[in-house]
């Protein structure tokens, strides 16, 4: 039974468990809140604020703190968290950027694809803003986000920790950035840069949808896995999001030279269960690992996590009985629903150098249509060309960025640019590539705003110094 | 008088030893797919595979079973004639070569109808049979291949027509070796019973060998062939399948024939070939004699004269 109190102004959840006692504090905060050039930020915060420690996480639209133990550790941790969101070690900043190099992991393109370079597409780009981060960007970042009126506390225990002190700055609850959409229809395709067969979607966040994404790794893991030798690994994840929706991905990771195969086995697997052929017996087992899976969670605290979200999207907490409930109603018809909705949003990414024209999707497509302008032609190679006006550039064949929705202005260590719109399509210019580049590039420089700027060669410069230290 | 005892000029039409191919086609032709589905649904499974492949050659019927496919998604037979359709005139197209052809684009609508058709019908031999040889148009690669086979194999592993397709891209035209397409013949062969058709896909893996690295003529492939144990080989393959006594004529028994008797030709057995010619009677099929020649037709009669002149146990003086 979860009860709902607060600590010093800061709703808080408290639940009684079986074994370790452990807490968190979660902001509504993440990737998909943060701008381009500021790409990183809440990450280099956790760092800072964490020093050292990796009890933290930053998602799409959550920042969570974390702590098991003694009711002492407890409330030292969640206290000392606060207090360093107070005053935050600014002296450690450079240290911190070295350490989120060396972890920084896109998570390939898919998110960008969808979503464009803004809100939930953040997470498929590098943390562009680290170089040119200072503590008051930190600060003012703080301000508006880490503050008591966007935190939830959640405590899995008997009772609140003597000495638990929340000090938090006063601000306002964020609500959460609603998902961007980039593409021009969907389902369709696009050619990723490795191997790996991956596949997203987004449906109505409920539990039959829950239960759809692990019927379907269920699926994948047995035509890729078992009935042929084809992937090494296969995964679903379903991740809801506060606005009501869910985000279901799957991937699979084919065995050497068998990247055809995995893509024709997610391809047929997807059209198989869109078309209503979703196995009873995989739908049971589901719901019952599900029921069990919540039940487990319960006894040990691990719905804290989740229904303090719920909390900060304005939500109610949800009761086990209800989740319980809501989960073993689950049937195989729903599934079946849940697969055709999440067919016709999907957006798979097929391997290098592969299509999936043949397999009924259409080809990933942006809206935006190309500019007509002064043309430049590369250097030593006749079919690179850009186009570019007043309004923007067009890589001919490729994408478009126009300077009113340009997110973000990458300069490389060699002087290119690179221009990434809003949709997430990207322009890059080689001063030395092309003849009249340098002309380009300096209209590029006067028309884009300055704070969408992301100078990639201080960012080197820095690593070399902390390099050669 | 001599000119009487040749051989006729052999018929390649399959609806000559078929007739259930006309009585099919002539429902096509009418548009009249009540009929056809009772010509469909009433064929056993290798003969089904078999007259949804050949009606492909029947202009114009396209918009038709589009029009039957719109009409009912979930039937799935006319999702494979369509498609093999399809597939006959993109081939058609990249045979004759001819510039701006769609060859992909039919071949891609091909696919997707086959896709679908399958996510409905995961059963139907015809379609994944049809999405192997869609899969080496697109050039998908052995494995998705393979995988392919596998599901089919799953309802069925010794479904010959699907066998053949597999042996094609098994073969180093299509991303394979000669060992494996030759492991995987004599494994269909084992698997299936004594007097089935199956054991033709030796003749077929040693025949794709012989023409394949003998320069694609008839003497470069006897080196091949008539080597003591590729004959022996093929000899006994065709001795547990179209000398058995428990052969039957049943859907495809002319290609196996055919298949065997080009074998023998081409190893210079024209002995054994001849009983194979007689027991043809005068049919023909193009696959695989029209590796030898643009007229499938006129290649056989040549071959078949030759072994009308044979007399004795095989013939050393035709090496």
């Amino acid at each position: 039974m979860i009860k709902q109190l607060e600590v010093d102004g800061v709703p808080a959840l408290l639940a009684p468990v079986t074994g370790t006692t452990h807490a968190g504090l979660v902001f509504r905060v993440g990737l998909a809140d943060e701008p381009p050039a500021r790409r990183g930020i809440t990450h280099l915060i956790q760092h800072l604020v964490l020093d050292g420690h990796r009890n933290g996480r930053v998602g799409a639209e959550h920042t969570y703190f974390h702590v098991q133990g003694s009711a002492e550790r407890i409330a030292e941790f969640v206290t000392g968290v606060c207090a360093a969101l107070r005053r935050l070690p600014t002296d450690r900043i450079d240290a911190e950027k070295k350490v989120l190099r060396s972890e920084d992991q896109p998570v390939g393109p898919l998110p960008t694809r969808r979503h464009g370079a803004r809100d939930f597409g953040m997470a498929g780009y590098p943390e562009w803003g680290l170089a040119g981060l200072g503590a008051e960007h930190l600060n003012e970042w703080i301000a508006r986000y880490f503050t008591r009126e966007n935190a939830v506390l959640w405590v899995a225990g008997d009772a609140v920790p003597q000495g638990l002190a929340l000090d938090l700055a006063e601000g306002e609850r964020q609500p959460p950035p609603a998902p961007s959409a980039a593409l021009a229809a969907t389902p369709a395709w696009f050619a990723g840069p490795g191997e790996e067969v991956a596949w997203d979607t987004v449906v109505r966040r409920e539990a039959r949808a829950a239960v759809f994404a692990n019927v379907l790794e269920r699926r994948l893991h047995r035509d890729l896995c078992l009935r042929s030798e084809i992937a090494a690994r296969v995964g679903t994840e379903y991740q809801p999001r506060a606005g009501r929706t869910a985000r279901i991905t799957a991937v699979a990771e084919p065995l050497p030279e068998r990247a055809g195969a995995a893509l024709g086995g997610t391809i047929d697997a997807l059209a198989e269960m869109r078309a209503g052929r979703i196995e009873p017996d995989d739908v049971a087992t589901v719901v019952e690992l599900t029921c069990r899976g919540l039940r487990e969670a319960e006894r040990k605290g691990g719905r804290l996590p989740g229904q303090a979200f719920n909390v900060l999207a304005g939500l109610s907490v949800r009761s086990l009985d209800d989740a319980v409930t809501e989960a073993s109603a689950v049937t195989v018809a729903e599934v079946a629903a849940v697969a055709a909705t999440a067919y016709e949003a999907g957006l798979l990414m097929t391997p290098a150098g592969t299509s999936a024209d043949w397999g009924g999707y259409p080809a990933a497509s942006l809206p935006s249509s190309p500019i007509s302008g002064r043309t430049l032609r590369a250097r030593g190679n006749r079919s690179l060309r850009l186009v570019y006006s007043d309004e923007g550039v067009t890589v001919v064949g490729g994408g478009t960025v126009l300077y009113d929705t340009c997110a973000a202005l990458l300069v490389g260590p060699d002087g290119s640019r690179e221009l990434v719109g809003e949709d997430g399509a990207a322009v890059r210019v080689d001063p030395a590539a092309f003849r009249g580049g340098a002309a380009l590039i300096e209209q590029i420089d006067a028309r884009v705003p300055a704070r969408v700027r992301v100078d990639l060669r201080s960012a080197e410069s820095e690593a070399d110094i902390t390099d050669a230290r | 008088m001599l000119r009487a005892m040749l051989p006729r000029q052999p018929v390649l039409d399959p609806a000559v030893a078929y007739p259930t191919i006309a009585t099919l086609r002539a429902a096509l032709d009418a548009g009249d797919w009540p009929a056809a589905r009772a010509v469909i649904d009433t064929a056993a499974p290798v003969e089904r595979t078999l007259l949804l492949r050949a009606c492909a050659d029947r202009e114009g019927t396209e918009e038709f079973l589009r029009g039957v496919l719109t009409a009912d998604p979930a039937d799935s037979a006319a999702a494979v004639l369509l498609a093999q359709r399809l597939m006959a005139v993109s081939w058609a197209a990249r045979v004759r070569r001819k510039r701006g052809t769609p060859f992909r684009e039919q071949l891609v609508e091909a696919e997707s109808i086959l896709v679908a058709s399958v996510s409905r019908t995961p059963e139907d031999l015809a379609a994944w049979t049809a999405r192997l040889t869609s899969a080496r148009g697109l050039e998908l690669g052995l494995p998705e291949a393979r995988r392919r086979y596998d599901r089919l194999a799953e309802l069925d592993a010794c479904h010959l027509p699907a066998q053949s397709e597999l042996l094609q891209q098994l073969t180093p035209r299509w991303g394979g070796t000669w060992p494996d397409a030759h492991t995987f013949a004599r494994a269909a062969t084992d698997a299936a019973p004594l007097g089935s058709h199956n054991a033709v896909l030796i003749a077929e893996a040693h025949l794709e060998q012989a023409l394949g690295e003998g320069g694609g003529t008839a003497s470069g492939a006897r080196r091949h062939l008539a080597s003591t144990p590729v004959l022996a080989e093929v000899s006994e393959a065709a001795a547990r399948s179209v000398q058995h006594p428990e052969f039957r004529r049943t859907a495809g028994w002319v290609q196996v024939l055919n298949t065997f008797a080009m074998t023998f030709c081409l190893a210079g057995e024209l002995r054994t070939a001849k009983t194979l010619f007689d027991a043809l009677d005068g049919l023909g099929t193009e696959y695989p004699w029209h590796y030898l020649g643009d007229s499938a037709a006129g290649v056989i009669r040549s071959y078949r004269i030759r072994t009308v002149f044979t007399r004795g146990a095989p013939v050393g003086g035709d090496r």
